[in-house]
């Protein structure tokens, strides 16, 4: 894709705290390109996903062509190139959780939720209707002695059982 | 019964010892005052070498062999702190970012020192929010304390630290990829060599130094290598004459998890055994050991025959195994290993970078093996070779001799031992993750063979009793040669 081809209907800028941010992020690396990962972050805590625009703004901040930019966004699981839903609850299935009946959690996770898992290519499998969840499976979280897991958002969830799970959704705000 | 000797760990749940001020009250920061006051940096790097440690981070590699090749005439060098923690069953490095950040702090200190390093890169996985947030907060505090930044407590270096967020992918822990995830790009290891040691991040010498082993240093430098040495045993390597001293020195954060009573991190002297590490963590949740992983889940599995290994680096490596991260995964009686190594290539296939042809389709093949014996569709057939004996109308004539063969199986090995083959240890990929995918998959079914067998034959997976479902030791073919060292004392 180049640059000419992309259709961008409404052109992406960091909010001002996060131009901050990155202001001072890009004097840590003798070069621009090597604050992609951090920049991404920021722009997807600020958009939800990783638009087009998005990525033709991290361009140009990085001196890159979108394709670069585009090439390093599709390699990392965790950015997302659609929207997502306001809780993104991944749930660990790595052997050691597995070994921990992860996959009791993760039934119970999905008939409650009404909604199937997320694969990488389409989030919207694992997306509620109303935009309120998405789930996903992820591997090894480091957490394995508290296993099974799962993390909403940027907060894990340890030692989880069906009725664990029940009351943590009740408890996030809507 | 053996105790844990806590010594990274020793503080980690003093109430705010992430603050400065109170890691300060417990000793903090001054065995980097220590190193700066009485010591040159090149005798820092001596004392590395001589403790004898290991790299915590998977390898084992030496890590004072390994700042030995740092070319110390080219500027600037960089210190990576690989913080990736990603490996499946590994879990102690998170509790030190999130816990005591400061530790690893002095501990990229004295590394920054000794090697004349000015900037240094905590690569932490992306999951990890809250262990970046604790580092963050305690590189804040530790610029305004003076410990960072310009011309740090008059040692007219300048040391900055700046952490960097991955992004979900298990390849970024490997050494190169880390590196060239920091650069920005994708992810995907670098041929070696050059090695990261003279050609790292920005192509600039680099040490990439886990998490453990930067928390070990300031141990080192404040009770001395003698202290030091006295933990773990130190074995003689036979193939020298007079042996030559392998040292497994030190403690080891082992990661338990898996069917234990008590899972954990467990702070214990190198060396002690399977038996007794699964005693540590609260016995066993249920009747009999299975089986063992030892070093997370790339490392080869250990059956109920080989309990008494010892977990150090040596003994493992020797048992054809490895410590790796010393994440260590206990299964028992209940567990079937057909399904636990779908679920262990499950998770390779996935996380395979794909730049290396043998890697980026023979994982998904192995994977799709194994799916296809626990679906119950494993491939079996049975071919009859002629055989002179008795026929069934009492005359001399070809009886023909049938043997099952287990197509699957042989299909598994060899597919396997084309992304990397494990009785040569060559493989051909960019790198080690190709062994890591092996390892497993051939272990596990070389190892519990008739539990495979089974599967294919009844059409279903099938748990069988742990004494069945395992290969007796005799049986070279799936231990291959399994050697116990010898304690450098027993030699002299
Ligand atoms: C596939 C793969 C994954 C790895 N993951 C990690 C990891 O998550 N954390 C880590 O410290 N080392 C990991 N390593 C080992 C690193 O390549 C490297 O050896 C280590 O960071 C060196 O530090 P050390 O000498 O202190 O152990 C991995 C290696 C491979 C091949
Ligand atoms: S072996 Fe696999 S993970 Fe390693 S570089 Fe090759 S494709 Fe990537
Ligand atoms: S396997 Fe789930 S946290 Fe490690």
């Amino acid at each position: 894709m180049s640059e000419e081809i992309i259709q961008i209907e409404t052109p992406f800028q960091f909010n001002e705290e996060n131009k901050q941010e990155f202001d001072e992020l890009i004097g840590r690396y003798p070069v621009k390109e090597a604050a992609m990962l951090p920049t991404l972050h920021l722009a997807q805590r600020q958009e939800g996903y990783i638009t087009p625009a998005v990525m033709k703004y991290v361009a140009e901040l990085l001196e890159l062509s979108v394709m670069k930019v585009k090439d390093v966004v599709t390699f990392y699981p965790m950015f997302f190139e659609e929207p997502v839903g306001k809780y993104v609850i991944r749930i660990c299935h790595t052997l050691p959780c597995a070994l921990r009946d992860c996959k009791v959690v993760l039934d119970h996770l999905k008939s409650k939720l009404g909604t199937d898992v997320a694969s990488e290519t389409n989030l919207a499998k694992g997306t509620t209707d109303d935009g309120k969840y998405t789930l996903m499976k992820v591997e090894c979280l480091a957490s394995c002695d508290v296993a099974p897991v799962i993390m909403v958002n940027d907060d894990l969830y340890k030692n989880l059982t069906p009725e664990k799970i029940d009351e943590l959704l009740e408890q996030l705000p809507s | 019964m053996v105790e844990e000797r806590r010594i990274l760990y020793e503080h980690l749940d003093v109430p705010d010892i992430n603050t400065f001020d109170v890691y300060r009250q417990h000793e903090g920061y001054t065995r980097f005052e220590k190193a700066i006051a009485e010591y040159q940096p090149e005798e820092i790097a001596d004392m590395v070498k001589d403790a004898g440690l290991k790299g915590r981070g998977g390898a084992g590699f030496s890590t004072g062999e390994k700042w030995s090749f740092v070319p110390r005439d080219i500027e600037p060098r960089y210190l990576c702190c690989n913080a990736d923690e990603s490996e499946p069953g590994t879990f102690s490095n998170r509790y030190v970012l999130e816990k005591n950040p400061h530790l690893l702090i002095e501990g990229i200190l004295i590394c920054c020192f000794a090697m004349g390093i000015e900037t240094t890169y905590v690569y932490i996985r992306g999951e990890f929010t809250l262990g970046k947030k604790m580092l963050d907060a305690a590189i804040k505090e530790a610029y305004e304390q003076g410990y960072l930044g310009e011309n740090v407590r008059g040692t007219g270096q300048n040391i900055n630290i700046y952490t960097h967020p991955g992004a979900g992918a298990y390849i970024c822990g490997e050494e190169t990829g880390l590196i060239e995830s920091l650069e920005g790009k994708r992810g995907q290891p670098r041929n070696k060599p050059p090695f990261p040691a003279v050609q790292g991040v920005f192509m600039k010498p680099t040490v990439v130094q886990n998490v453990e082993t930067l928390c070990n240093l300031p141990f080192i430098v404040g009770n001395g290598v003698e202290w030091y040495t006295q933990m773990g045993p130190t074995y003689g390597d036979a193939r020298f004459d007079p042996p030559k001293a392998d040292p497994n020195t030190g403690t080891k954060l082992y990661c338990i998890s898996g069917d234990v009573n008590e899972p954990g991190v467990y702070e214990l002297d190198l060396g002690l055994t399977c038996t007794e590490l699964i005693e540590v963590a609260g016995g066993l949740r249920g009747e009999e050991v299975k089986a063992v992983i030892p070093g997370g889940s790339s490392a080869p599995i250990l059956t109920h025959y080989e309990l008494d290994t010892r977990l150090d680096f040596t003994s493992l490596t020797l048992a054809k195994s490895m410590l790796g991260s010393g994440g260590i995964i206990v299964m028992n009686e209940t567990r079937n290993i057909v399904d636990c190594l779908l679920n262990i290539m499950k998770f390779y296939a996935h996380e395979s970078c794909g730049q290396c042809t043998p890697c980026r389709w023979g994982t998904p093949w192995v994977r799709d093996i194994v799916q296809r014996i626990a679906d119950g569709e494993g491939r079996q057939t049975t071919i009859t070779r002629p055989k002179f004996g008795i026929t069934e109308s009492g005359r001399w004539g070809d009886t023909g001799e049938t043997e099952e063969i287990y197509e699957d199986l042989d299909l598994l090995e060899s597919v396997a031992n084309n992304i990397a083959n494990v009785d040569t240890m060559t493989w051909n990929t960019i790198c080690v993750f190709g062994i890591a995918v092996s390892w497993p998959a051939v272990s596990y079914m070389r190892k519990f063979r008739p539990e495979f067998e089974a599967a294919i034959r009844e059409g279903k997976l099938v748990t069988l009793p742990v004494a069945e479902a395992t290969v007796p030791p005799e049986e070279n073919y799936a231990y291959q040669q399994r050697i116990i060292p010898k304690e450098m004392t027993d030699l002299e």
